[in-house]
């Protein structure tokens, strides 16, 4: 991570990535995590210099999944994103077809409902201002514009932006963040952001499942509030963690993401939860319930990513794979059944 | 045509029905006490300013190109002083894209109270308005408060809705009606209070007391976008 050290105020107010940072940013408890981070960031990046040495290339295997659970490192970020999600593949398979599309037809409603949100994607991002140059709202415009005409059955969905965005910042690369938004949403999430919206809706109930059998206080007291999940947890699964959690801490998320799957929001959401029991129990209300879920989502925590992504291999136990598609299956169901 | 929803504001009737969480007084999450508290939702095309109005009623601020398009549904309190009784508001923020509303109608049914946006510089989301009132009439309740907002009219020359086709729409499905802009606040506070006033109205109606009149309450308070008609 690149840091800023020429001692002007404005390096400080804006992360690496371009976010300016909330006025009451805690300065001084982000020093101290961020100068034990490095130590962890310096170690790891002597480690991937290794791996990735001449060929610029991972296969998939159980150390280079062991890699990126502890972190890859920002310069080899967008490289290793790109392999282990198919999406370098199928953009050496595709020569030309993201041009091609920005070239073709458009449709005029996918064009408006894109357009509505240019503006109101990362006005806090100084890489997305009509001022920047490059500004990235030209860039972010075309990936969405040419998503929309790719994958007709979803089109344009609210979130779709956000992450597009984050792509974007991480590659710097147009083409590669349409592949790696086509490798999210057409093959690792299960179909979120299409019209009927079904699969979010099934994943938001296979949570409330999983924080039944895992923290039942927890579900027992969103029941008796008459809580649902879609109301506390549905941006977590729409936008990723986007705008939930520490920009940092979002990015090694992802590394997961990219490599293991769907699976990890489940990790990290319980995560959140199972860590913040007792802090959640307290709530006596339905609005106090809400409140609390966005607490939780807050401090140094979710801050310190890495031991952040260390509890989240641990602190919800055992999630295998087939515990998830069985849950999917039966929730799918009951939402189908109830229309 | 305009009987199709009963919809009417103004209708007191039910009133005694209307379902309030009552405190006595109670604590709202914020700290604050109130004696009677609602639920209302803000819903609309995307990108026609519900988070904007919400957070110029809420904070009193408006601060141009910091908003982020809302995912999903959120809400804020707010409590009010009505004729001297403190209501607190429990104000819904929804997203407004076309996909959202199967996620966020199942929150229409226990809504008190529905402020319906448009944007009058887009035509599209005057447009849609017919379509959120069956919307509304297939999920909200039957006596639920409602309220047409054509917003952003601080955009004059950008304007395409004028205020006649607003009031005429507003008029045939018998809602009160008003321009407002977040940007410059006009009539943001009047929209909830009147909303505020008629919930309060319909909850705890005194003998002696006059019927509120919501329609007649808007007629008189609204103020105009022109910059003479203050």
């Amino acid at each position: 991570m690149e840091r800023q050290e020429d001692g002007r105020d404005w390096a400080y107010r804006v992360d690496p990535y371009g976010f300016e940072r909330p006025d009451d940013f805690d300065y001084a408890s982000y020093e101290a995590f961020f100068s034990r981070y490095l130590v962890v960031l310096t170690r790891r990046a002597i480690k991937w210099s290794k791996l990735l040495k001449g060929n610029n290339s991972v296969q998939k295997s159980l150390k280079v999944k062991r890699y990126i659970r502890k972190g890859i490192p920002n310069e080899h970020r967008a490289l290793v994103w790109m392999i282990v999600s198919g999406a370098q593949t199928n953009m050496e398979q595709n020569p030309g077809y993201y041009h091609r599309l920005l070239e073709g037809e458009k449709n005029d409603k996918l064009i408006e409902a894109i357009k509505t949100d240019m503006n109101r994607t990362f006005p806090d991002n100084v890489k997305f201002r009509k001022t920047a140059d490059p500004c990235l709202q030209h860039a972010l415009y075309n990936i969405l514009v040419a998503y929309g005409h790719h994958n007709k059955a979803v089109g344009y969905c609210q979130g779709m932006n956000f992450i597009a965005g984050y792509l974007l910042l991480i590659t710097k690369n147009e083409e590669e963040s349409f592949w790696l938004l086509d490798a999210l949403i057409g093959r690792i999430l299960p179909d979120y952001y299409s019209p009927a919206m079904l699969g979010l809706k099934t994943d938001q109930e296979v949570l409330g499942e999983l924080v039944k059998m895992k923290i039942p206080a927890v579900a027992e007291l969103m029941e008796r509030h008459g809580v649902m999940w879609t109301l506390v947890v549905s941006r977590w699964f729409i936008c990723l963690f986007i705008d939930i959690l520490p920009v940092e801490t979002v990015l090694r998320i992802w590394d997961c993401l990219f490599y293991e799957g769907s699976k990890i929001i489940f990790r990290v959401a319980l995560t959140l939860i199972h860590q913040h029991q007792a802090f959640i129990l307290e709530a006596t209300n339905f609005p106090d319930i809400c409140e609390k879920f966005k607490q939780i989502t807050k401090g140094a925590f979710v801050t310190e990513c890495h031991s952040f992504m260390q509890k989240i291999f641990t602190d919800p136990g055992s999630l295998s794979m087939a515990t998830i598609n069985k849950l999917r299956e039966t929730c799918r169901e009951k939402l189908l059944s109830q229309g | 045509m305009s009987q199709e929803f009963q919809l009417k504001a103004s209708d007191t009737d039910k009133g005694n029905e209307t379902e309030v969480f009552k405190g006595r007084p109670s604590l709202s999450s914020s700290g604050e006490f109130y004696d009677l508290a609602f639920k209302v939702m803000l819903v609309g095309d995307s990108g026609v300013g519900k988070t904007c109005l919400l957070v110029r009623f809420k904070d009193g601020a408006f601060l141009a190109g910091s908003f982020i398009s809302t995912v999903g549904i959120d809400f804020r309190n707010k409590v009010l002083t009505v004729d001297g009784v403190k209501v607190k508001l429990q104000i819904w923020d929804t997203a407004g894209q076309e996909r959202f509303r199967s996620v966020t109608h199942a929150y229409y049914r226990d809504a008190h109270a529905l402020l319906l946006l448009y944007d009058v510089t887009n035509k599209a989301s005057f447009d849609n308005i017919q379509a959120w009132l069956t919307e509304i009439h297939e999920y909200a309740q039957q006596d639920v408060v409602l309220m047409l907002l054509g917003n952003k009219v601080d955009s004059a020359q950008d304007r395409v809705v004028k205020r006649e086709d607003g009031e005429k729409l507003a008029k045939e499905y018998g809602v009160p009606f008003m321009e407002t802009s977040a940007k410059s606040g006009l009539n943001v506070d009047l929209a909830f209070t009147a909303i505020a006033k008629e919930l309060k109205h319909r909850s705890m109606k005194l003998p002696n007391e006059p019927k509120f009149k919501l329609h007649d309450y808007v007629k008189k308070e609204v103020r105009g976008s022109g910059c003479c008609r203050s």
